[in-house]
């Protein structure tokens, strides 16, 4: 059986089989602005280039999807906001208000953090109810939802991705892009193993460039949340004209490399840093970055 | 257009430029490239009568278009002895563009200094007896003064009057065409400097269609954190944190790759202690240039490529004394790079007891002493003169100057940036980061994040960035926008400003057919495989500290597939196949 580790060199590979155009993954991206400091300005520029580049949708906070929806009227781009974000804490009652008020507000995709805490108590039944009642408040908009699988080790997020099937929300995600890390190969792997095929799997966080971009479609996404969206189109254009094939050492691109011991449970930090210890890979583990 | 100016017997004249000269090598490097090569005998003593001087500027120059004010001076250069095109921003740029001239080329010598002014299409050459010995501060006001207030001066100091190696063109006061030692060119030609003036702007041939390519640039510009962040708040001194972490921060002449002081020359402490205001060249959206005051006296710089040179390598992290030595390179008309690479050679041939000057690292107060020295060509300071692989040489270690083909290596150690080290060994002016700032990938990011430790699958990456370099300093733009611009983009706007179709493929084409024919030259000069190297420590000696640590150059493993990828045979000789498709 292959493990998740394994998974990383094998989508870093598979990124050279994959044939997408610029506008391919434009059409994959949530363009994202979830500064806690970002102004007009800059929310209608998220809105300007997200016509510009055609990306699929628009990702900001609660406050500006009146906003966003009134600059997006007539194209075709959707506007998701959030609830419970970032740290998936509010009651329920409170994650089902904020769907409801962004569907009214033009929200056509509410993204919501799961309740971690309920979690990690195994009350699965208050994280399926958490997450059903803002499928409901959100009036058939797809709802997608956040694990911040940095608090998770590889088995809770399989179990966390089936409770979100299970709960009839439409995307699993990776990350609020404030927890301990981003979305990784091995994270976005099993998250699709866990859902299958044909159901919503986001990648999202630390996102920063085309080859990022590729690896998380290696591994199983269908949609990437990044707020580097021109970037990665804009530099995509360089894969045009060289082969990028330098394979990446797997460490690099690990959660077990990424494991913080200051912004995580103990215990999943130790679980990551454990992983290296049978990693078919530990010769390439080198001290740098 | 093209303006020709003879000084040994004074003869100015106009020329029209071949359309399909125009076409193949746009302008800048590529025109001052073909011209060099056309005209000037690859065996020339670089510093006699019969090496000529070509100052070039784009099709964009001028324009709208963002930082379309550098021009390209290219000649054979004294320092190296290949050919060598320096680079300037500034203000000068246009003034000679929307006169309707490509480039000025400066050939032959006058019996006694003299400066050219160029002005309403005429070139005018005049007695400049009064300005020899002058620094180029005085004589960039005197020259305004003498001339128009509204004119652009680039001249010479003392250190290129007295043919330092490594001395610089120098515009503004304190915007230089460094590399290469092209100011000792003007100076063995006793041409004190080139004064223009003109009125514009340049015209360009799809206004409407350009300016909307324009607005697009400028919004990418503005996006790229680079671009809109990092170069904006702290100019290029953003990366000494930077590439300290990664432990690639050339110290003490390159015998480490952590500098543990770098804390007090970092981007904010920059900013706390000496920063004064941005600087932006003409027509840049970005502002990278810094304003400093130290004591009183404000000048230009010290950049980050500076900081490194008068800072880490010589072993020195008080940026107030940096600044100073950067004061007197301006005042002088010195590459700064050079210079405080080959005082760091002296001071590693010091410490190992190669030399009987004692120059320790760390040492400010003589670095600056040096410094002057250098440019005025007095005590050691005419050794220093020679550059650091003369100096070394001289004394029977030449693996102690950090150069290659006799240009000083800059202010990251390819140890740790494999990509970055064979452009260094393979760059034709010798070492050089911006032939193929692989720095933009291997550790930036720039435009996707690759392993820098690895040599597989490196080469053709940068054949691409040497070649998209060349052609962007054909269309005389700061490369700072490659950070966020695309060749995409770059072939847009010129094709809107000329009106000629060119495809992205195409503008990268003008690029490689630069970089062969400056091989072409090189190799008539005398270059070839055994020069595409880098010092012996970057091959055989492991960095023994910071992030870097442990690695070695593994160019072996690089350049038999480089020669391959560029169409070269096995000993680096463009092939006729080769040369055939550029139409060389």
């Amino acid at each position: 059986m292959v493990t998740p580790m394994e998974r990383i060199p094998q989508a870093d590979r598979k990124t050279k089989e994959l044939d997408l155009s610029p506008e391919d993954i434009a059409g994959m991206v949530d363009h994202t602005q979830l500064s806690p400091y970002k102004a007009t300005k800059q929310i209608k520029e998220l809105c300007d280039e997200a016509k510009a580049y055609n990306f699929y949708c628009v990702c900001v906070h609660p406050f500006w999807t009146k906003f966003c929806a009134n600059e997006l009227k007539g194209t075709d781009i959707v506007i998701a906001t959030v609830a419970g974000f970032p740290l998936g804490q509010s009651t329920t009652e409170i994650k089902a208000k904020e769907a409801r008020k962004a569907v009214e507000d033009g929200a056509t995709e509410v993204d919501m953090v799961m309740n971690v805490s309920a979690f990690k108590d195994k009350n699965y039944d208050l994280v399926k109810d958490d997450i059903r009642a803002v499928v409901e408040a959100s009036n058939g908009c797809p709802v997608k939802v956040i694990l911040e699988t940095g608090f998770m080790t590889y088995e809770e997020i399989t179990q966390a991705s089936l409770l979100v099937k299970e709960a009839r929300a439409h995307f699993v995600k990776s990350s609020t892009g404030f927890g301990p890390m981003g979305a990784t190969i091995p994270h976005i792997w099993l998250m699709r193993e866990a859902v299958g095929e044909g159901y919503g799997v986001k990648a999202s966080g630390g996102i920063n460039d085309f080859k990022d971009a590729l690896r998380m479609i290696a591994a199983g996404a269908n949609r990437l949340g990044t707020s580097a969206g021109v970037k990665i189109i804009d530099s995509y254009t360089w894969a045009r004209y060289t082969d990028w094939d330098v394979e990446e050492i797997p460490c690099r691109l690990c959660p077990s490399r990424k494991a913080n011991f200051d912004k995580m449970p103990k215990g999943t930090f130790q679980y990551y840093k454990m992983k290296c210890v049978d990693c078919p890979f530990r010769e390439f583990n080198r001290f740098y970055e | 257009m093209i303006l020709r100016i003879n000084l040994s017997n004074g003869k100015i004249s106009d020329e029209n430029l071949d359309p399909q000269v125009k076409k193949e090598f746009l302008g800048g490097r590529g025109l001052g490239t073909k011209i060099i090569y056309d005209e000037v005998d690859p065996k020339v003593d670089p510093l006699s009568e019969n090496n000529k001087l070509v100052f070039a500027v784009g099709p964009l120059t001028g324009t709208a278009a963002p930082t379309s004010g550098r021009f390209e001076v290219v000649s054979k250069s004294p320092l190296t002895g290949a050919i060598c095109d320096s680079n300037c921003g500034g203000q000068m740029a246009p003034q000679i563009k929307w006169q309707g001239y490509d480039a000025i080329i400066i050939e032959g010598k006058s019996k006694s200094p003299v400066y050219v002014w160029v002005k309403d299409k005429k070139g005018e050459i005049r007695d400049a007896s009064n300005l020899w010995g002058n620094d180029v501060e005085e004589t960039t006001k005197k020259l305004v003064e003498e001339t128009d207030k509204r004119a652009q001066v680039a001249c010479i100091g003392p250190a290129g009057e007295r043919l330092v190696k490594f001395a610089c063109i120098m515009n503004d006061e304190h915007r230089a065409a460094g590399r290469g030692g092209l100011g000792a060119v003007m100076g063995s030609k006793n041409l004190k400097a080139l004064v223009v003036q003109g009125t514009g702007p340049t015209a360009v041939a799809n206004k409407e269609k350009f300016m909307e390519v324009v607005k697009h640039c400028l919004m990418t510009i503005d996006k790229n954190p680079l671009t809109k962040d990092a170069l904006k708040i702290f100019g290029t001194n953003a990366l000494v944190s930077i590439i300290n972490e990664v432990g690639i921060f050339p110290t003490h002449n390159y015998q480490f790759g952590h500098f543990d002081e770098a804390d007090g020359i970092c981007g904010p402490k920059y900013i706390e202690r000496i920063f004064v205001k941005p600087y932006a060249c003409f027509g840049c959206p970005i502002g990278c240039g810094r304003m400093t005051r130290v004591d009183g006296e404000v000048g230009g710089g010290p950049e980050f490529e500076t900081v490194w040179a008068f800072g880490a390598t010589c072993g020195v992290s008080r940026l107030e004394d940096i600044a100073k030595a950067n004061y007197a390179c301006n005042r002088l008309g010195m590459d700064t790079i050079s210079m405080g690479s080959t005082i760091a050679c002296a001071m590693e041939l010091s410490k190992k007891g190669y030399i009987k000057e004692k120059i320790n690292f760390g040492d400010s107060a003589k670095m600056l002493e040096l410094t002057k020295l250098t440019g005025l060509k007095e005590g050691f300071g005419n050794e220093l003169a020679e550059g650091s692989k003369r100096l070394a040489e001289k004394y029977g270690h030449p693996e102690i100057a950090m150069q290659v083909k006799g240009m000083e290596m800059p202010a990251y150690d390819p140890r740790g940036a494999q990509g970055h080290g064979l452009g260094y060994a393979t760059s034709s002016r010798g070492a050089c980061h911006l032939r193929a700032y692989m720095i933009g990938p291997e550790v930036l990011g720039v435009p996707a994040l690759i392993d820098r430790f690895k040599a597989e699958g490196k080469v053709k990456i940068v054949k691409l960035f040497q070649d998209v370099s060349a052609a962007v300093d054909s269309l005389s733009l700061c490369r700072f926008t490659s950070f966020a611009l695309t060749v995409d983009e770059y072939a847009a706007l010129l094709s809107a400003a000329t009106g000629v179709d060119y495809s992205s493929k195409e503008f990268i084409k003008v690029g490689e057919r630069v970089w062969n024919l400056e091989r072409l030259f090189n190799m008539k000069a005398g270059y070839g495989k055994k020069d595409d190297t880098v010092p012996r420590r970057i091959l055989d000696e492991p960095l023994k500290e910071g992030n870097s640590r442990g690695r070695v150059l593994e160019l072996g493993k690089m350049l038999p597939d480089y020669y391959k990828a560029r169409g070269w045979d096995s000993e680096g000789a463009p092939t006729k196949e080769k040369l055939s498709e550029l139409g060389l």
